[in-house]
């Protein structure tokens, strides 16, 4: 991620969270928090138990965000892809965005009313671990009258305008399948798209482990009632085994035109 | 393969939920944001370091970051990191914590090391990592905080060690590991039972002495690598070696031990300027030490409990460690008549001793150096005396020694920064501190084994000193310390050259133990010719094999 794209991330963030910006130059952005975001953001649960208490006029903090290195007139806080400052604004993004529901954006007349179509949009991180990790993301659409998947349903969403408010002259369709067995199918596509794939790593972790496992028996031989010997077995499938896990980052209901 | 894919329950339930009250919901701004987010924080791929685009600030040497590569991929995350003192094996350490955890592996660590390293640690960790990690000062430390700072002996005394063992931790680092060489000690015990998915050993000296050691030590990594104790010990020991057997052996080790040395690193280290300061005995002094040597003839000699070569070595260093040593020898109950009197002759010599020649040099030397000093000795009563000797000429000194708690170390240590200019450490002290600030050592008395000067002068010549590095080894004109010094420290160039090898040859040569070796050859030789020849004999063995393993070097 560049500083440059850390800015940007950084602004529409703040933005999204209707905090007004203070200042913004090249590499540099104060902004004024919000209450909520405030609490969200800046570790004072004391403070803001305080005031509830005493019925006190909230004063919330603002704050400055650097993300040019060479920046040293202003003070602030210098934030880079490992600053923690970072990923908790990251991970803050995540737990305020969990769920959406969005309509297109058509331009319909009284004449023609137009339909809307309900999909179910999830975003998924699936998560390959052994010793080693990695992930991949998934985006997938479940058209929730005829059952059609789409995926990289993100990137497809991207391209139309979006609006929280039904647009005049649109009406929507019923969902014939109810949300809660969407994501049922949806987690039932996750599992045949991970069926698919090459697995041989998994394998690998699978001979890793075995061989660690030999050399432990070998090395307990006659012992093997030891407490060690349980605490490194156990300490040994912890490292290696291999596990494939998914979770939903975020997703929600998207009436779109067919 | 374990498969969990069912969705997390608690997103499931809150997103009907949101349906049923129709809303809240979030805006698509946000809803994007969180998907780029999770973009940026994805592993692509299972191999590769994701860890130096976190660290910005941090910009780590290529053979740093080959070794912590070698450690994730290669070596499974078990790994010891061995190399030379001062190369920076924390900064690889922190590199494959990191890695760990922004890979969502590694999320609880413990990390032990010596009392004056702990807050050292955190503060790198913190600064150098952005890793939060937090020095182990209240009991609630242990469950609350996910990387914890702490010294093994804290750790392993209750209450500590039943909450710590009751701790599930992804990863286990060890500084200073070769202090777990022996497995019958305590600390190793508490090691070897904590749960350790992955686990590194730092340490600068690995083979210390015996191959045992190495055992033991890979062994608290990898049970069972080198095989059972039982079979270790009828392959490897006792018997006349095979070169086969050797080679085994070396390559197993080479599968869980990183070890980068300075000549490999390819980089430009300060140099390393060393002067011998030969010392010549007073009348007074010369006398002590010979009437000492001339005991290795005489009966009492033979028992153990008068060891001619410790006081030797004490009187070069001062009179007043050779008299603590004769006081304790008094002090015994089961002392014989015989001996009593002859230790009361020396100490009557000791009493007409009118200076220390090697303490008016070290004086010399000091007021000399524009810059901080330290001195090393191998004696507590040398120490104490130095320090008071340099107080009567004006010139302020710190003490320093293992045994100090932690925060008296940290404050030692920033006293002589901004204070004080010469810092007197002790053996046991050398370990654990690190003073790059400080360009000259004087080795006041050599310890005989060499890896202990290489601990001594990496204190200062590691990674972040910028000046060249002046050390002054201190030798007494015709004694043992002339020996020890001619043969380790001149013939085999230990100072100039690469103390790993060395150490490997000492392994191969079945002279892990060179300073009971050393030892014996000056207490049963009958003449100083004799020594001398002895001596010889080891240096043509040590640089024969020097040559044949720099020739096996360049065409590895």
């Amino acid at each position: 991620m560049q500083q440059e794209n850390i800015h940007n991330y950084l602004r529409s963030y703040f933005l999204a969270n209707d905090c007004p910006i203070i200042q913004e130059k090249q590499g540099v952005l104060s902004v004024q928090l919000t209450v909520d975001l405030d609490k969200e953001l800046m570790n004072r649960p004391f403070y803001w138990h305080y005031l509830e208490k005493t019925g006190g006029t909230p004063n919330p903090m603002s704050l400055t965000l650097i993300t040019n290195q060479d920046e040293d007139e202003i003070k602030g806080e210098f934030v880079h892809f490992g600053a923690p400052r970072l990923h908790q604004i990251f991970s803050s993004t995540k737990k305020l965005a969990s769920f959406i529901r969005l309509y297109e954006n058509i331009q319909s007349t009284s004449q023609q009313h137009s339909p809307l179509h309900p999909w179910l949009c999830l975003n998924v991180k699936v998560s390959y671990r052994c010793d080693r990790k990695k992930d991949r993301l998934l985006s997938l659409g479940l058209h929730l009258v005829s059952g059609t998947v789409v995926d990289d349903f993100h990137d497809k969403l991207n391209e139309k305008n979006l609006t929280p408010k039904i647009p005049d002259y649109t009406f929507t369709i019923s969902p014939i399948i109810k949300p809660a067995s969407g994501i049922a199918r949806l987690e039932k596509v996750v599992e045949m798209v991970i069926g698919k794939e090459d697995h041989s790593w998994s394998e690998e972790a699978k001979k890793r482990w075995a061989a660690d496992q030999i050399l432990l028996d070998q090395f307990y031989e006659d012992n093997v009632d030891a407490e060690s010997y349980a605490v490194e077995k156990e300490a040994l499938r912890k490292q290696y085994e291999p596990v494939i896990t998914a979770e939903v980052i975020n997703g929600g209901i998207f009436y779109l035109s067919p | 393969m374990r498969m969990e894919l069912a969705f997390n329950e608690e997103w499931k339930s809150d997103f009907l939920k949101h349906i049923e009250d129709d809303g809240p919901w979030t805006n698509w701004e946000l809803f994007k944001l969180a998907i780029e987010a999770e973009r940026h924080t994805t592993i692509p791929s299972f191999t590769g370091l994701q860890a130096p685009a976190h660290l910005p600030h941090l910009t780590p040497h290529p053979y740093q970051l080959e070794a912590a590569r070698r450690v994730v991929e290669d070596m499974n995350g078990k790994a010891i990191l061995a190399d030379e003192v001062g190369l920076g094996k924390t900064i690889e350490a922190g590199l494959i914590i990191k890695e760990y955890m922004i890979r969502g592996l590694v999320k609880k660590v413990l990390i032990l090391v010596p009392a004056s390293l702990v807050s050292q640690w955190a503060m790198e960790l913190n600064q150098k990592f952005y890793i939060p990690a937090v020095v182990q000062r209240k009991s609630y430390v242990w469950d609350q905080c996910d990387v914890v700072v702490s010294s093994i002996d804290t750790a392993k005394r209750e209450p500590h060690r039943s909450i710590v063992y009751e701790q599930d931790y992804d990863m286990v680092i060890i500084d200073e590991a070769h202090r777990l060489k022996n497995s019958r000690t305590k600390n190793y015990e508490f090691v070897q039972h904590l749960q350790k998915k992955f686990c590194l050993l730092l340490t600068a000296t690995p083979v210390q002495n015996r191959l045992e050691e190495v055992f033991n030590l890979v062994s608290l990594l990898k049970p069972g690598h080198l095989g059972s104790y039982e079979h270790f010990e009828k392959d490897y020991k006792g018997k006349e070696k095979s070169i086969e057997d050797e080679e085994r052996l070396r390559t197993l080790i080479q599968k869980v031990m990183v070890r980068n040395r300075r000549q490999d690193t390819e980089m430009d280290w300060p140099e390393r300027i060393v002067k011998t300061v030969p010392i010549h005995l007073s009348d007074e002094e010369e006398s002590l030490y010979r009437a000492v040597e001339s005991l290795k003839q005489h009966p009492v000699a033979t028992r153990s409990q008068f060891s001619i070569i410790t006081l030797l070595r004490e009187i070069c260093s001062s009179r007043e460690a050779a008299y603590m040593t004769l006081k304790k020898m008094l002090e015994k109950e089961t002392i014989e008549d015989n001996t009593e009197s002859i230790i009361l002759e020396l100490m009557k010599k000791i009493e007409t001793i009118p200076s220390n020649s090697k303490a008016e040099k070290a004086l010399e030397i000091i007021q000399s150096i524009d810059g901080k000093v330290i001195i090393f000795t191998e004696y507590r009563a040398t120490q104490l005396y130095l320090q008071w000797f340099l107080q009567q000429h004006g010139i302020s000194s710190v003490p320093f020694r293992g045994g100090f708690k932690r925060s008296k170390k940290d404050w030692m240590k920033e006293l002589f920064k901004n204070h004080a200019k010469v810092l007197i450490a002790t053996e046991a002290g050398g370990e654990g501190i690190n003073l790059q600030f400080c360009q000259h050592i004087i080795n006041y008395d050599l310890p005989w084994n060499p890896m202990r000067i290489e601990q001594r002068i990496g204190r200062i010549h590691r990674l972040g000193q910028e000046g060249d590095v002046h050390i002054y080894n201190f030798a007494t004109k015709n004694t043992v310390e002339e020996h020890i010094l001619s043969l380790l420290y001149e013939k085999i160039q230990l100072f100039e050259s690469v103390i790993g090898q060395l150490d490997e040859i000492l392994t191969r040569l079945g002279m892990r133990d060179i300073e009971k070796h050393i030892s014996d050859i000056l207490l049963h030789s009958e003449s100083e010719g004799e020594i001398r020849i002895k001596m010889d004999n080891i240096k043509e063995l040590i640089n024969y094999h020097k040559e044949e393993s720099d020739a096996t070097r360049k065409y590895s």
